[in-house]
């Protein structure tokens, strides 16, 4: 009886503790991406190699300088342009490879942020963006966040993107960055360490801000407030040469926005254009746009080779898909001078609430049968 | 019999009470004869909130309506189906009055004025639908419509006004609707015409604006005409989603509302606020809707059709007058469209009439759920209607060639039908 009795009792203190441990269990605190190479913590396959992925070495661990432990992992990016993309990116996947054909995600319910080390090897290195899930497909991910554009320093620093309010229920894409050959012509090196996802339940979901003006669209080539990728290629796309870093007397900075339409209709459809959209090659089917409301024009300042040249729209918004552009407006059609011209979208009036595609031209063969070059400077957007 | 004085008094009073009685009712009858005569009749009526709504005999009235061109199976555009002896109209009516469309339209008349009057009339004697009748004014003409040519404004006003005449005392008529995406001939997109004033302007922007002028003007002018031999009906300008509309501001004030014509997927997006900003005028959704031919996994899909029309008909009902939420200044729309019409991906080819084609004509990204198909090209023009066509009926005359294509409403029909008894405007989600 007596030995009945004790057990009883051990049970009685026993219940709660275990019942604790349990609790404690179903809520860890953390889930790490990367420590140390071969660390067993470690989720996910920096496996989606994305854009010019042939510019991208990668060492996963660089014994040089890491922020924690033995290793860091240490990307070269060469900016080459391998795949002729001017982009490139990597992303965590689970398992390897999956880009959402198969189920993979993890439950990450109950983490608030994703935290990371990150150093330049010379500082000034950009990273377009960093990006929780978005990863799309059979088994698409239930949220996509993104943070950047960083500059990178040469000393660690942690960065943060929060995921307070997000659904993380299923996560296939764990991390990801990407950056673009404007951002680092030369290329860049940098590292990245210890990279986890943290529960902080004082972190409060991040509100969507309004952006702050003037918000740049294109400044300069290697400006890191440049907003939106020249991506969305229209009609006869293959009519189409953009150079991003012309220094065919710019008009303000050293680089100037070159766009060369040959005009032979390679596609057929005699007409031709480049919507800038974020991210690239958004048509609407990623929930990304920019709160622009402050904005009441967008400024270009735009000029022919020759003069003369035609084009029939510009144009800011108007992106049409599952997530919409919430207005649009444009000018045009335009006669270039081969002079610097500066020109006015108005918006007021407009909704710039949500916008994707945030600017736009487009010109046809009819008008310029012998194709077009011409350039444009200091696209934005003001006040 | 002598009256006492205080009899008298009675009197007195009482005749001054007779006097009232006897005034009362006469004045009763002017007030309820004058209150039902300023009934009558259709129009729009700006609220103090600053919405709009459309007022049809003294009654506020929501356009649920369809775009109406009952081509059968096999047959064009230049089928006379006003005189087919099946009169389809009746077993459409039938079916449109079971789904709660209370209103058609027709993009344009027919030569003999009879059977328009047949068609009006049997749709709202039998089944309460009415119809806005429509002008595409000029808009085809071969080689391309003058609008800055007099005597073609003129022959397209004339034209116009006969049909006001002709139709304007029909209890079924509901409006006039001037032409569709006219507007996109001043840009030179479509039917591009000049005059030339026009072509001795070199900048191709002013040059728009000039055409714009003179087509917004035309409009204009013709509808100040309409309103002086019909100031029971409204007038509405058909234009191809805003483009434009702040010429009109300035050249078209004249029309009481404006029918556009919009492709945006799921929602309008800010259409409405957009609209009250540049040219505030009430908006009939004129011309919207989806196909239900998904162009990426070629097959029919009812469920995206559907998906589309519901939450196209929540944003309507959103913006109509008196609801907080939205901007006030809807009074409906007519959906395209009610039947399938299969001569129109190739309508040179007659015998390409006889099948439903399912190449697509079009690529437009905010339907997305077939964007992924080749080229992008998703919109399939044979696949918009409501119902869809069937081998004839058996009971039906022969004409042009056939019978009456039996009727088969597709699931959008039974979807609008239920949001329409019972319009709850909740958040469209993203799943079909």
């Amino acid at each position: 009886m007596k030995k009945l009795l004790v057990v009883a009792l051990a049970l009685n203190f026993l219940v709660p503790a275990i019942a604790v441990a349990e609790e404690k269990a179903a809520c860890p605190t953390e889930f790490v991406v990367y420590l140390d190479k071969n660390a067993k913590d470690n989720h996910y396959i920096p496996s989606g190699w994305m854009g010019d992925y042939g510019d991208i070495k990668m060492n996963d661990q660089a014994a040089d300088n890491p922020h924690s432990g033995k290793t860091s992992i240490q990307f070269m990016y060469s900016a080459k342009k391998s795949q002729n993309q001017g982009w490139t990116g990597v992303y965590w996947l689970n398992p390897a490879n999956n880009w959402g054909n198969k189920k993979g995600g993890y439950d990450l319910t109950g983490m608030t942020k994703l935290t990371f080390w990150a150093r330049g090897a010379k500082g000034g290195e950009v990273i377009q963006k960093v990006m929780v899930g978005g990863v799309n497909g059979t088994y698409p991910d239930t949220a996509s966040v993104e943070m950047g554009p960083i500059e990178l320093t040469d000393t660690w620093k942690q960065y943060t993107v929060n995921l307070a309010g997000k659904d993380l229920s299923y996560i296939n894409g764990g991390f990801n960055w990407s950056t673009t050959v404007d951002l680092n012509p030369e290329g860049a090196t940098f590292y990245i360490d210890d990279i986890k996802f943290e529960a902080d339940p004082d972190l409060k979901p991040e509100g969507k801000k309004q952006e702050a003006m003037p918000f740049y669209i294109y400044a300069d080539r290697t400006t890191v407030a440049n907003h939106f990728i020249p991506s969305g290629y229209m009609g006869d796309y293959g009519d189409l040469r953009y150079d991003g870093a012309s220094k065919d007397d710019a008009y303000l900075g050293d680089t100037c926005i070159k766009m060369t339409y040959s005009g032979k209709g390679s596609q057929g459809a005699r007409w031709a254009g480049i919507f800038w959209q974020y991210p690239a090659n958004n048509w609407g089917g990623v929930d990304s746009g920019f709160d622009l409301s402050k904005a009441t024009k967008l400024t270009f300042w735009a000029r022919g080779a020759k003069g003369g040249e035609r084009i029939e729209e510009f144009k800011i918004g108007g992106v049409m898909g599952e997530f919409s552009d919430s207005d649009s407006a444009t000018i045009g059609p335009v006669l270039l001078n081969k002079e610097w011209m500066q020109y006015t979208i108005d918006l007021k009036g407009k909704d710039m609430s949500y916008i994707i595609g945030g600017f736009a031209w487009s010109a046809n063969v009819d008008n310029n049968p012998d194709g077009a070059i011409f350039y444009l400077d200091e696209i934005k957007l003001e006040e | 019999m002598r009256l006492s004085s205080k009899n008298k008094n009675r009197g007195k009073a009482g005749g001054r009470v007779s006097f009232v009685w006897r005034t009362v009712p006469l004045l009763l009858f002017i007030f309820i004869l004058s209150a039902c005569q300023s009934k009558q009749g259709v129009y729009i009526q700006k609220l103090k909130n600053q919405h709009y709504r459309l007022i049809v005999n003294g009654s506020p009235y929501i356009v649920k309506g369809v775009c109406y061109n009952p081509i059968p199976r096999g047959l064009n555009h230049e089928y006379d189906w006003w005189s087919d002896p099946n009169k389809p109209w009746i077993v459409d009516g039938k079916l449109m009055k079971e789904m709660g469309v209370n209103t058609i339209r027709l993009y344009q008349t027919h030569d003999n004025p009879e059977e328009v009057r047949q068609v009006i009339r049997d749709l709202y004697n039998l089944y309460g639908i009415r119809t806005f009748l429509g002008d595409w004014l000029g808009f085809w003409e071969y080689p391309c419509p003058f609008y800055g040519d007099k005597k073609f404004q003129d022959k397209v006003k004339r034209q116009v006004l006969e049909m006001v005449a002709l139709y304007k005392d029909e209890p079924g008529v509901l409006g006039w609707i001037l032409g569709n995406e006219n507007n996109y001939s001043c840009l030179g997109h479509v039917k591009p015409w000049s005059s030339e004033e026009v072509d001795q302007e070199l900048d191709p922007q002013k040059q728009k604006a000039m055409r714009a002028k003179i087509y917004y003007s035309f409009v204009n002018d013709i509808s100040k005409e309409i309103h002086k031999i019909d100031p029971k009906h409204p007038v509405g300008l058909g234009n191809g989603e805003l483009v434009g509309l702040e010429y009109a501001n300035e050249f078209c004030q004249d029309v009481d509302f404006v029918a556009c014509i919009i492709y945006r997927g799921k929602t309008f997006g800010n259409l409405f606020k957009s609209l009250k900003m540049t040219f505030d005028k009430p908006i009939l959704l004129a011309e919207f809707g989806a196909d239900c031919y998904d162009a990426y996994l070629k097959k029919e899909d009812q469920n995206m059709q559907a998906f589309f029309l519901e939450s196209q008909w929540k944003q309507i009902y959103k913006n109509l007058a008196n609801n907080k939420e939205g901007a006030g200044n809807c009074i409906g729309g007519t959906m395209f469209e009610w039947t399938d019409e299969w001569w129109k991906h190739t309508p040179d080819n007659p015998e390409t009439w006889k099948i439903q084609d399912t190449e697509s004509g079009w690529s437009n990204g905010s339907y997305y759920f077939d964007i992924r198909a080749q080229n992008n090209m998703n919109m399939n023009e044979e696949w918009f209607g409501i119902v869809a066509l069937g081998e004839p009926l058996e009971n039906a005359t022969p004409a042009g060639g056939q019978g009456l294509d039996k009727r088969i409403p597709r699931k959008a029909y039974y979807v609008v039908k239920e949001f329409w008894k019972n319009p709850v405007i909740k958040k469209s989600g993203g799943k079909k």
